[in-house]
């Protein structure tokens, strides 16, 4: 397999690959020898050349400052930013994503969404972090509403006014399955 | 007739009063109509006379499919049913409705585009086609079955290959709230009873012929590849219901549920959706799971599979199998349905013990969806629950009913949203047992009637969704605002119309949804946001129009208004467009017979202007504007008192709806005063002969 085949495979299951990963299958595929150091530059050539030759390959630094890769043609920048955004504070996490929602599209998304792939957030871990946002100045504009069903919904006063969530949020969860 | 594609070539005519088939070339007289509720309008216009009863011997039950049934092209198995309808009220007019499956394109193989019945058999019978040999059968050993045995009894007659559509025991009884259905679970409200007042228990097709693509084939299978690029999941949904490593965007509301992580569990080996990558065009069938979508996550672990109609890869009718409810109820552990049909059972109820989204209320579809695919009754886009609610939850049952048939009901059961009281009600309604059951059998309209209750009641509250002549709204104001309600108010039952919702709720980003509506519509105004209208503009009555001619052209083509038009798309290479020229490229292609999207639109129109044209000589009015496009009250009230047009609140301003209903005359060309199309729209679409009808009648504005 070759190294862009090998980032895209990876981008279409939703991961990120790690240099060493990619060094790791070219030893496997007898390219490069396992020794590090002594196949830097050889190894760093080669990935130019890939990233050079295909468009689609993105470079990403990790916190350490270490570079990842994936395909754009197989993951998407919202993907991306979300998987980005895990590796840091969850509470940033949230608090993003609930006000991308808010701004965008526009509405207020079901706490039980980060529940799901590809956030996996316990429902401990989400009513957690809620707590923490609701102390910390940077959040106050992650606010909630609950629906007649007993969903809560979740959204960022800045985008939308607290009426126009709650009755987005009611249509969410109850109006559009009776109106299906 | 060889020189187009498409049509099978022939109407098959059969009358029950004499026993009599005839045959006539479909091409020669209907090519203008192409098929569907084309064909249905156009042979009511010819054939019924005014002031008809849905029962009587004269009306007729036209089952029609277009062009398109029975190729390749996706979601063409749509079958139209043209009749007079027994639940509009107070005088039943014209209207279809639709019915999926694997009727439509059976019936094209073998050899028919329609078949049209009228008069009564003296007995019970059914219809017998094997491609051209059609017969009448005796039914008498059927009459009083179920959908479920009448399907298998035939079908024990006509082979596997038998697609059988049959009315149940509700439709004999003549309960004008009935189904006929075919394929287990696809069926088409408000027909069964005409059929049931015709002596006609059910239609057995075999077909073993095929349809003739008129065009080259290899741009045929090009131009199916290229339709199926832009399907989404069901009702066009674009976007799926999660972050997906592909989607730029997502949607918690989307129908488009399968992803990495969610399975179906009841498989015979667990099948995961997977992330079901737009361009992988084999997995299509693996993004919908409506059980999924309407009971929440548990109904992964109870999904088979989907299941669906002729050459669509969309599956909307998921099929689950729940052991519990067979346990306890003692039903089969499997059932499939999509929508109204999958919730029947469930929406009788206020909640369940253990909350909206639990197994009772999985065990209540079941439960339902058992009973009213069999019995045959419908729904009326869940009017019938909703009546039920609010007639139990106001006192009114109580007070209506004697004391010995109220308290032969457990009611206790039902408070607790216990499926089994379902066993209780519905057979009553089916058998029209008692008054309850009677009342809930008869339709909105008849119903308020017989228990001397206003309609204005009906229509004050949203909550009961009710609209006009006996039927709800049907993606109305609440979701779409101006657009909504003039496509409300346009048919004679809920107008079944996706065209405009299917956009609304394909889970874009409103700038995209705004700059796809620029280049449809011409103004990126002519959508809002739900619940953040803002006032009429010509962008909403062009979209209006828009939405109202697709639904007939998909009506009439075969293809399917729940998933159609394809304007919007899941690929980020387009931009996320469509193709507002699909249906015109398979017509053409299909059927030799060139035409343009433009082309094409107007002859939808003169399909719609047909309808309008039926229901003015029925209603013997030309006061369409006060008479037929009324509008609820509800629409103008907000609870909370928001001030209109203000973000959080769906009520319009009476004065801004005035002012939409006057910019949609004007867009058809139609009189603004009464509402009514003029000569020179008839003329215009093709219809002289239809105009001069209606000038003799005084009914031309």
């Amino acid at each position: 397999m070759d190294i862009a085949n090998l980032i895209r495979i990876k981008s279409r299951a939703g991961q990120l690959v790690l240099q060493k990963e990619i060094f790791q299958e070219l030893i496997e595929q007898k390219a490069l020898k396992s020794d590090y150091r002594e196949q830097k530059g050889k190894f760093e050539a080669i990935l130019k050349k890939t990233i050079e030759e295909n468009g689609d390959l993105k470079e990403l630094p990790d916190k350490d400052g270490l570079p990842r890769y994936y395909s754009s043609q197989f993951m998407s920048e919202t993907y991306v930013r979300i998987l980005l955004r895990k590796e840091e504070n969850p509470l940033m996490l949230i608090a993003e994503i609930v006000r991308e929602n808010s701004a965008a599209y526009p509405r207020p998304i079901p706490l039980d969404t980060f529940k799901n792939s590809p956030f996996e957030l316990t429902q401990e871990e989400i009513l957690a972090c809620l707590q923490k946002m609701s102390d910390q100045k940077d959040y106050q504009d992650i606010s909630q509403t609950t629906t007649s069903a007993g969903a809560v919904f979740l959204y960022s006063n800045i985008h939308l006014d607290p009426g126009y969530a709650s009755m987005l949020a009611e249509w969410f969860d109850v109006g559009q399955f009776n109106n299906p | 007739m060889a020189k187009f594609g498409g049509w099978a070539g022939t109407v098959l005519h059969v009358d029950l009063s004499t026993g009599r088939i005839w045959a006539e070339d479909t091409v020669e007289k209907y090519k203008d109509y192409l098929g569907g509720t084309g064909i249905g309008y156009k042979i009511m216009w010819e054939e019924v006379l005014a002031g008809t009863k849905p029962y009587d011997p004269n009306n007729r039950i036209i089952f029609a499919v277009g062009p398109l049934a029975g190729t390749g092209a996706p979601c063409n198995g749509r079958t139209a049913i043209t009749t007079l309808w027994p639940t509009c009220w107070p005088v039943p007019l014209v209207a279809s409705g639709h019915m999926g499956g694997q009727f439509a394109a059976k019936l094209k193989y073998a050899g028919y585009d329609a078949v049209v019945i009228k008069g009564r058999a003296d007995r019970p019978v059914w219809l017998s086609i094997v491609d051209k040999h059609v017969e009448i059968q005796d039914a008498r050993h059927l009459w009083g079955k179920g959908i479920r045995w009448t399907t298998t009894a035939i079908s024990q007659v006509m082979g596997p290959e038998a697609v059988v559509a049959a009315i149940g025991q509700a439709g004999e009884s003549l309960v004008p709230m009935s189904v006929v259905m075919n394929s287990v679970s696809h069926s088409a409200g408000g027909i069964g009873s005409v059929m049931g007042s015709k002596n006609l228990k059910a239609i057995g097709v075999v077909g073993t012929g095929s349809v003739r693509i008129a065009g080259n084939k290899d741009e045929w299978e090009k131009l199916i590849k290229y339709h199926l690029s832009l399907l989404g999941a069901n009702n066009q949904h674009v976007v799926p219901s999660s972050p997906q490593p592909w989607a730029e965007f997502y949607a918690p509301s989307s129908r488009w549920k399968g992803s990495k992580g969610r399975a179906w569990g009841a498989a015979p080996h667990p099948i995961e959706t997977g992330t079901c990558h737009p361009h992988d065009l084999n997995r299509i069938a693996y993004r919908t799971n409506n059980a999924a979508f309407f009971m929440g996550d548990i109904a992964w672990k109870y999904t088979v599979k989907g299941n669906g109609c002729t050459s669509c890869p969309i599956r909307c009718h998921t099929m689950i199998k729940v052991p519990s409810a067979a346990a306890k109820y003692g039903i089969p552990e499997v059932g499939q349905n999509t929508c109204g049909g999958l919730n029947f059972g469930r929406s009788f109820f206020k909640s369940f013990p253990d909350g909206p989204r639990g197994m009772t209320n999985m065990e209540a579809c079941m439960v339902g969806m058992y009973m009213s695919d069999d019995y045959g009754i419908w729904c009326n886009y869940s009017q019938l629950q909703r009546d039920f609610q609010k007639l139990y939850y106001s006192g009114t049952i109580k007070s209506k009913l004697g004391e010995k048939e109220f308290k032969s009901y457990s009611w206790d059961k039902y408070e607790k949203g216990d499926p089994s009281f379902l066993f209780e009600l519905v057979p009553r309604i089916a058998l029209k047992e008692g008054e309850l059951g009677t009342i809930l059998g008869l339709g909105t309209g008849y119903l308020l009637e017989r228990w001397s209750i206003p309609e204005k009641e009906w229509k004050k509250s949203q909550e009961l969704n009710y609209w006009k002549f006996g039927h709800p709204k049907h993606h109305a104001s609440e979701e779409a605002g101006q657009c909504g309600v003039i496509i409300n108010t346009q048919y004679n039952r809920d107008p079944q119309c996706h065209s405009h919702v299917n956009f609304i709720r394909n889970g874009l980003p409103l700038e995209i949804q705004k700059r796809l509506a620029a280049e449809i519509w011409g103004s990126p105004d002519a959508v809002d946001g739900v619940g953040a209208y803002t006032p009429m503009n010509i962008g909403k009555a062009k979209m209006a129009k828009w939405s109202l001619l697709r639904k007939e052209l998909h009506d009439s083509l075969s293809l399917c208004n729940w998933m159609g038009p394809w304007v919007a798309s899941p690929l980020k290479e387009r931009g996320y467009r469509g193709d507002d020229s699909i249906e015109s490229m398979l017509y053409s292609l299909a059927t030799g017979d060139k035409k343009s999207r433009q082309e094409l639109d107007q002859v939808a129109e003169r399909i719609f202007l047909l309808h309008r044209a039926l229901t003015i000589r029925d209603m013997d009015t030309k006061e369409m504007r006060t008479q037929h496009d009324t509008i609820p009250e509800w629409v103008y009230d907000d609870p909370s008192h928001k001030a209109v047009y203000t973000k959080g609140t769906t009520h319009l301003d009476r004065d801004d709806v005035k002012l939409a209903m006057d910019m949609y005359y004007e867009e058809m060309a139609w009189d603004k005063k009464t509402g009514a199309p003029t000569s020179f729209a008839y003329q215009k679409a093709g219809l002289k002969k239809v105009a001069d009808e209606l000038t003799k009648k005084g009914l031309l504005p």
